[in-house]
């Protein structure tokens, strides 16, 4: 057992019960406040497998942009910041479905990997994977700058209201007019 | 490390079909905020359809060169990709011709502002009144590009980024009808929410597949399968999460429950434009995946993809029965078409593949022509999709009547059209694969899914027109166009199969590098 190990399992401990509590606090500010615990304990567990730009990556984006995103909705909608019973659905089915995925992932992890050591690879280092990402995985890369474009202007096609408001006339007009 | 960056080789030339659509895109955004309003359609249109015409004749350029593995692994373009290349073009132009139609519908087919509230003034105001959106035209063409990249995706990680580049601009389109538009919203989101689900899985299957090959592209999966001491737990597990992705969008069984209703919901056109192209993108995809990445375990496969497959042909063709929608039932009437094309998929021979690649054509245009006509039934309200509402068509307006029974006759699967054609490849391909009972239950849901389409004609010419029965509009040039375009084709691919046969068997095989 290497202080490598006793870190992992701490550091999942933290992410686990955090996320835990994600789901079961009944105020939704404390929930995100939660969320950013776990984060921030999986960008922890990124840095102890050597893979450090995913881990400031992880805080950067996620603790940092997403839960702020979170945050600032609650705030700007009329949401309940004290405790609230309508936070709660009905428990069962989520918790069977949550324990199941969990267990059997578990059980296919330590069936395929029957507990073997894999070493670790090289550092995950800012170098490396710009290396990676502009060498091999340019194209894909490239594509999702498309993507992103394309989610943007379906993002103002479906929330902009006074968008292309075409020419308003009481007539109809030319029926040939395309 | 190397101070310089060595990008790697990337050859432009094969690339080009893609690069054009995503250009042509591109340029429509800019169209959008440069090009007054009111030349901004016609402008828009064009540039499509031409960029589009570029882009197939680059395909067919290419397609006399020898196969290519370009940016690294990440593409590869081969016979069979530039086959499916060309279809997804050609349907593409065929369904921009009914997006781009506005002489049916004051504006078009498509809603100005999709942010006003539904069922309000505003909105009523709006439908009856004002142009529709020209976004719609870049978004078709990010789909378009989209599903080229997915047909010649020759890693995991390429075709999960393809998949969402063709669905994320789907999912939009789908929210802009004009009329209906609570259905449609919702239509857009269940498709949308679905959807995300179902790439979640995808994701996951990749990482899992990742876990057990070291290597994300198709070459090094097939040698991992074959010599990797891993336990091969990981490979199925991470497969059947891959197929999850791929049959939600191919709507197969049981990972249908969106198809009727974003069909039904989303506007007729882009109902069209997601049965022909995206089930062509979907199979394409689904088919590399299986005949370059794991043939290996076609065993495997053969058993959990057949019994899909029976399934999704079942209950297809026995929900079908059931439906009053006629848009409800071209979706049914789809699902059960996805079934038959799985039994190519998982035949794993030339002949399955050459087969399925003439099945999605020959269904694409006979699809797009169906919608065609449920564009041109419509009333002051708009489109007349009711079942009922299409008792007695034959006598109001007999020309468009006998084109949709002949188009229904088609996906019935009668000789002489390419219906028939298309189903005789795919049972041959499956009988030589040995998949005699899967050809059985084929032919059992064939025989089911003749009973709907029947009883849409007897309706049309045997009942009386009621008072509701609405007169077919006159199509304007570009409906007519993509009308007599898929009628046509499917009547030459029913007598004379021959040459599209031909194509899809010079196609050859996927290339494995």
């Amino acid at each position: 057992m290497t202080a490598a190990d006793v870190l992992l399992a701490a550091l999942g401990a933290v992410a686990l019960g955090a996320g835990l509590l994600v789901v079961t606090t009944r105020h939704v500010v404390r929930a995100g406040l939660w969320l950013v615990v776990t984060l921030g304990a999986v960008a922890g567990l990124y840095l102890v497998l050597s893979a450090e730009l995913l881990a400031w990556v992880q805080v950067l984006l996620y603790v940092g942009a997403v839960v702020v995103l979170l945050l600032f909705a609650v705030m700007l909608t009329r949401a309940p910041i004290g405790a609230s019973d309508d936070l709660d659905r009905v428990r069962w089915p989520g918790a069977l479905i949550g324990a199941g995925a969990g267990a059997g992932l578990v059980a296919l992890f330590a069936d395929a990997f029957h507990w073997s050591r894999v070493g670790l690879p090289a550092p995950g280092t800012a170098e490396a994977i710009g290396g990676a990402v502009f060498r091999t995985w340019v194209l894909p890369f490239e594509l999702v700058s498309v993507l992103l474009l394309a989610a943007l202007v379906g993002a103002i096609v479906v929330s902009r209201p006074d968008i292309s408001a075409g020419p308003r006339s009481d007539s109809r007009p030319d029926p040939r007019g395309r | 490390m190397n101070d310089k960056l060595q990008l790697p080789n990337l050859d432009y030339a094969a690339l080009s079909p893609m690069l054009i659509l995503f250009g042509v895109a591109c340029i429509g955004v800019l169209v959008e905020g440069f090009v007054p309003r009111r030349i901004r359609h016609g402008v828009q249109l064009s540039l499509s359809l031409l960029g589009l015409v570029a882009a197939l004749v680059m395909v067919i350029r290419q397609g006399s060169k020898d196969d290519v593995v370009t940016a690294q692994t990440a593409v590869a373009i081969d016979g069979p990709g530039l086959f499916l290349s060309a279809a997804i073009i050609v349907l593409g132009i065929v369904s921009l011709l009914l997006i781009g139609e506005r002489s049916l519908e004051t504006g078009g087919a498509f809603v100005a502002q999709a942010a006003v509230t539904a069922n309000t003034d505003a909105d009523r105001d709006q439908a009856a009144r004002t142009t529709g959106a020209t976004e719609v035209f870049p978004l078709t063409m990010f789909a378009l590009a989209g599903m080229l990249l997915f047909c010649t995706a020759n890693d995991l990680l390429v075709m999960f980024v393809a998949l969402e580049v063709f669905s994320l601009p789907l999912y939009l389109l789908c929210a802009l009808a004009r009329r209906r538009r609570l259905l449609s919203q919702e239509a857009a989101l269940k498709y949308f929410l679905l959807g995300s689900f179902a790439s979640a899985f995808f994701l996951f299957g990749i990482a899992l597949i990742y876990g057990y090959a070291g290597q994300v592209d198709f070459k090094a999966i097939d040698t991992a399968i074959q010599n990797s001491a891993n336990d091969d737990i990981l490979l199925y597990v991470g497969l059947a999460m891959l197929a999850i992705g791929l049959l939600f969008k191919a709507a197969a069984v049981p990972f249908h429950v969106w198809t009727p209703d974003v069909y039904q919901g989303a506007p007729t056109p882009v109902t069209a434009l997601m049965a022909a192209c995206t089930k062509v993108a979907a199979f394409g995809g689904l088919l590399r995946l299986v005949y370059v990445g794991f043939h290996r375990t076609e065993w495997e496969l053969q058993q959990v993809l057949g019994t899909v497959a029976v399934i999704t042909m079942l209950v297809g063709a026995i929900l079908a029965v059931t439906q009053t929608d006629i848009k409800r039932l071209l979706a049914y009437s789809s699902i059960a078409n996805a079934g038959y094309l799985l039994l190519g998929v998982l035949s794993v021979s030339e002949r399955g593949l050459s087969s399925s690649m003439f099945y999605l054509v020959a269904y694409g245009f006979t699809v797009l022509a169906a919608f065609a006509v449920v564009t041109l039934v419509r009333d002051a309200d708009g489109e007349a999709t009711h079942l009922s509402r299409w008792a007695g068509l034959g006598r109001r307006s007999p020309l468009y009547a006998s084109l949709f029974t002949f188009i229904l006759l088609a996906f019935a699967g009668l000789p002489l059209t390419s219906g028939f054609t298309a189903k005789f490849g795919i049972f041959a391909a499956a009988i030589d694969a040995g998949q005699t009972w899967l050809v059985i239950a084929g032919v059992v849901s064939s025989a089911i899914l003749a009973f709907p389409y029947l009883r849409v004609v007897v309706m049309m010419w045997l009942s009386e027109p009621g008072e509701t029965t609405p007169a077919v509009s006159i199509p304007g040039a570009m409906t007519a166009a993509a009308l007599v375009i898929g009628t046509v084709a499917t009547l030459v691919l029913g007598v004379a199969p021959s040459v599209l046969i031909e194509a899809t068997e010079h196609a050859g095989i996927f290339v494995s590098k």
